[in-house]
């Protein structure tokens, strides 16, 4: 320390100054006990004085003027010490910057209180002391300025590196707070699992990877099975938790693969590398273990099952979505195949779906654009081989895949219930076609018109009917309606009572596919029902004499026909090929038959031509 | 990407910042050229602004003196700024070895400079965090790790509260802080006061803080007295800064010019 004991002695009672001053040549010079010098105490007053306020000074007025007595006495000394050391000067001009007096004005009211008054408040005098002032301020200022910029330059070194710490801990903060930001962007904030953003970037990057060799990867689309009744019963909170406990138990069961929650109840494993479709079947098999595991939720026991769509392919070639658009559509597969279960992407089966959106997507422009056309074939009497009816079947002449029959598109029409315009407009075709025979001939055919489930439920069937036949001028009995035995299956009596008036116009109702269906007999002994159309497949055992398959054929439809007539039912087979079958069917006593043998459909002319 | 709102502001050095500015008027060197260039308009403003800063200084060794004298071993320094020539705990730990010091300051370089000058010692830290958040600051685990808040605590807030508008409900500030204190604690006041100013001044004073982050908001005697709410004021009460306690009749002299006002209130209890 600068100061010994005796200026705390001396002072207010306040501590040492706090500065601790650069140990120094002089402290055997600094004995600062007030006395040894007159006029010390005076000169230290006035020059505290004099630089209070250039700076801030972390002392009390007194420790100032005990610091500056201190320098004061050392001054007096260097001025009369032998020989004259610039040393002692500087060392002052040091010291004042240590203690905080350090600012240009400290540095000039001190030089300017040393030359005015310090001769004269400690009556120094001596021929070379003008000289030795004259050095002594010199050796005080360049000890000041030379502390003054050390200090300066290590006040801005220090403010540098602060500035610098700083910078460095925002960016790390920064990018801390990013990586935060990033996980929240890219996880589910319910289960933690990446997200679809996430496993998107994932699914591009393992697609995009360079490689020699042929690589290969592969998809599960997870749904859970009945999870909206969950739901709906227990609640979402208890949903929710089952998320988190599939989503944990996914995690686990699947190893390193990357599983994602896409949203809902719909995850997403991801499995890169694989050497065949065998290794996906394998994290399908273990996925669909875990989540098939019995788990208590919020004091539940819940068992759920879950159905995967998986595809497993050659990298090459394939693209994100179609990636997931393929898995997608094979969970559907997995679905509508009854559940609990993975389904794999089968190309042809999915060509095949392909072809029935877009054949089921044409059909109502290709209504409008009248590419639909009906067909006849002829219904004969196997009694006196006269052409007593024919069925109408309409034809599609698709600009792409040439003519399709019924059987490659009425299912479509069903499913998206275009069958009901369709249905109509085959009806109304065939009623005028009907009509134009007439005119050719008055023993001309009836003609008999397939009735879809739809159109038999549709309460303006009636109306529609009596209409057309109005229009048309084809009398009721010219009409046959040919409904299926499902049609009739359901409890509503609608259908029943359709048919019964339709029946009391006169228009006659045949039961199409006999003894495909239910064989149900109860409504044919209630409903207005006139002919039983037997299915061709009983008709096409009837081959051979000596088969005894072929017997039990006969002789199930013998006793149909028999069945029949009890009922008062007319009977007429279908699919007849062969003169023998026709034979055998005359002599079991079916009333007519329809088949290749008779006729196969054709367009109205052919009917026509048979009339002429 | 949108930067989320927790994510940390950057240092803009190119900002003056009130921290350096004011250890430019104390003559230290911890300021950049855009610091010293405003505490220079300042200067050209209000003359006196380099005797405010060391007139407050002042007063912060006088008070945190004063309560080492009381017994005070714990201090909660917020808005510490740059804990150059003569900071708290220089002047507490030098009269009591013991004392113990947290620093608080929203300037990350004031905090970053404050954690190098801190190194090494165990009984003072520093945190960054805003006045204006009282409740983070008492919830700061390296606060209650520090200082026992079931003993008396002084909180200092010297030369800070001018840099928090009316908006952002000073007394409410205090008053969260001040519930969280044991009795016999202390609050040490000074701020920035327009009585007895001219009009021009300081309007010309809080154009220059307007380039700063922290614009400045003067109050009167009167609003300083209601802050103290709770708190029983030390003598000689709220005064302008060289007149609390001065070290000689002679230093309080002319004490207006000072511009700060300044009190210390104990908790009672």
């Amino acid at each position: 320390m600068e100061w010994d004991g005796s200026v705390a002695d001396e002072g207010d009672g306040s501590p040492a100054p706090l500065a601790t001053i650069g140990s120094t040549a002089t402290i055997g010079q600094s004995r600062t006990s007030r006395g040894e010098r007159p006029g010390v105490a005076a000169f230290a007053r006035a020059w505290a004085k004099a630089v209070s306020g250039t700076s801030y000074l972390p002392m009390t007025p007194a420790q100032l003027e005990a610091f500056l007595g201190a320098l004061t006495t050392r001054l007096a000394g260097a001025l009369q010490t032998e020989p004259f050391s610039l040393r002692a000067g500087q060392q002052v001009g040091a010291d004042l910057v240590a203690a905080h007096i350090a600012s240009a004005e400290g540095l000039g009211r001190t030089l300017e209180m040393i030359d005015l008054r310090l001769l004269r408040d400690l009556d120094l005098s001596g021929t070379d002391l003008p000289d030795r002032m004259a050095r002594l301020l010199g050796a005080v200022a360049a000890g000041y300025a030379r502390a003054l910029r050390d200090r300066t330059l290590d006040e801005q070194e220090t403010i540098r590196r602060a500035a610098m710490v700083a910078r460095e801990q925002a960016e790390l903060a920064l990018r801390e707070s990013e990586a935060r930001f990033r996980h929240q962007a890219t996880h589910d904030p319910l289960t933690d699992l990446p997200n679809r953003t996430l496993f998107t970037e994932r699914l591009s990057a393992a697609l995009d990877r360079p490689g020699s060799e042929p690589r290969r990867l592969g998809l599960c689309f997870v749904d859970l099975d009945g999870f909206k009744m969950i739901n709906d019963t227990l609640g979402h909170q208890v949903g929710d938790l089952l998320l988190i406990s599939v989503a944990d138990r996914l995690r686990r069961s699947v190893g390193d693969h990357l599983v994602a929650r896409l949203g809902g109840d719909e995850f997403v494993i991801l499995i890169e590398e694989t050497s065949c479709t065998d290794d996906a079947l394998k994290v399908a098999d273990a996925a669909l273990a875990a989540i098939g595991t019995m788990a208590v939720v919020d004091g539940h026991e819940l068992t759920v099952s879950a159905s995967i769509g998986i595809v497993e392919r050659a990298v090459i070639g394939t693209t994100p979505s179609e990636l997931m658009r393929a898995a997608d559509i094979t969970l559907h597969w997995a679905k509508s195949s009854g559940k609990g279960r993975w389904a794999l992407f089968d190309p042809e089966h999915n060509e095949r779906e392909l072809t029935r959106y877009a054949l089921s997507a044409a059909m109502p422009g290709a209504l409008d654009r009248r590419e639909f056309y009906v067909d006849y074939q002829p219904l004969v009497s196997l009694q006196t081989g006269a052409l007593l009816g024919v069925e109408a079947l309409v034809r599609w002449r698709h600009p792409g895949l040439g003519v399709l029959g019924p059987d490659q598109f009425i299912g479509l029409a069903e499913e998206t219930g275009l069958i009901v315009r369709l249905g109509s407009w085959v009806l109304a075709e065939a009623c005028r076609q009907a009509r134009e025979w007439l005119h050719l001939n008055p023993d001309a055919p009836f003609v008999s018109v397939n009735l879809a489930v739809r159109q038999v439920h549709d309460p303006g069937l009636v109306d529609e009917v009596t209409a057309l036949l109005e229009q048309t001028g084809l009398p009721p009995h010219r009409l046959q309606l040919e409904i299926t035995e499902s049609a009739l299956m359901s409890a509503a009596d609608q259908p029943v009572y359709a048919l019964r008036r339709l029946a009391d116009l006169g228009i006659r109702i045949a039961i199409d596919d006999f003894g495909t269906g239910y064989s149900n007999l109860s409504y044919l002994r209630s409903l207005p029902v006139g002919e039983l159309k037997v299915a061709g497949s009983f008709v096409s055992g009837l081959r051979t004499a000596s088969d005894s398959a072929s017997r039990t054929d006969e002789r199930i439809l013998a006793a149909l026909v028999s069945l029949a007539h009890t009922l008062e039912l007319t009977v007429t087979a279908e699919g007849v090929e062969t003169a023998r079958q026709a034979e055998r069917l005359r002599a079991i006593g079916c009333e007519a038959a329809q088949g290749w043998h008779f006729g196969r459909p054709g367009p109205s002319a052919q009917i026509a031509a048979l009339l002429g | 990407m949108p930067r989320p709102d927790w994510a940390p502001e950057s240092i803009d050095i190119e900002r003056p910042s009130v921290a350096r500015m004011y250890d430019y008027y104390l003559g230290g060197s911890h300021n950049f050229a855009v610091d010293r260039a405003a505490a220079q308009a300042m200067i050209a403003a209000v003359p006196e602004a380099p005797l405010m800063a060391q007139a407050n200084r002042a007063f912060l060794r006088r008070a945190v003196q004063f309560l080492i004298d009381s017994g005070v071993r714990q201090f909660l320094d917020i808005g510490s700024g740059i804990p150059t020539v003569g900071n708290v705990h220089e002047i507490a730990q030098q009269a009591a070895p013991d004392a113990r010091v947290v620093y608080i300051d929203v300037d990350p370089v004031a905090v970053a400079h404050s954690r190098q000058i801190l190194a090494g010692n165990e009984r003072a830290t520093v945190l960054q965090e805003d006045l204006r958040n009282p409740a983070r600051i008492l919830d700061r685990p390296d606060v209650r790790k520090l200082l026992d808040f079931d003993k008396p605590i002084a909180v200092m807030i010297v030369a800070v509260l001018h840099f928090v508008p009316d908006s952002d409900d000073p007394s409410g500030i205090i008053a969260t802080l001040r519930d969280a204190l044991a009795p016999g604690s202390y609050l040490v006041l000074s701020q920035a006061s327009d009585d007895g100013r001219r009009a021009d001044e300081r309007q010309e004073a809080e154009h220059v803080y307007q380039r700063t982050d922290n614009p400045l908001n003067v109050r009167s005697r009167a609003e300083l007295t209601r802050l103290f709410d709770g708190f029983e004021l030390i003598e000689p009460g709220l005064v302008w800064v060289p007149q609390w306690r001065p070290d000689s009749p002679e230093s309080a002299e002319d004490a207006e010019r000072a511009v700060f006002i300044g009190g210390v209130g104990r908790l009672g209890g």
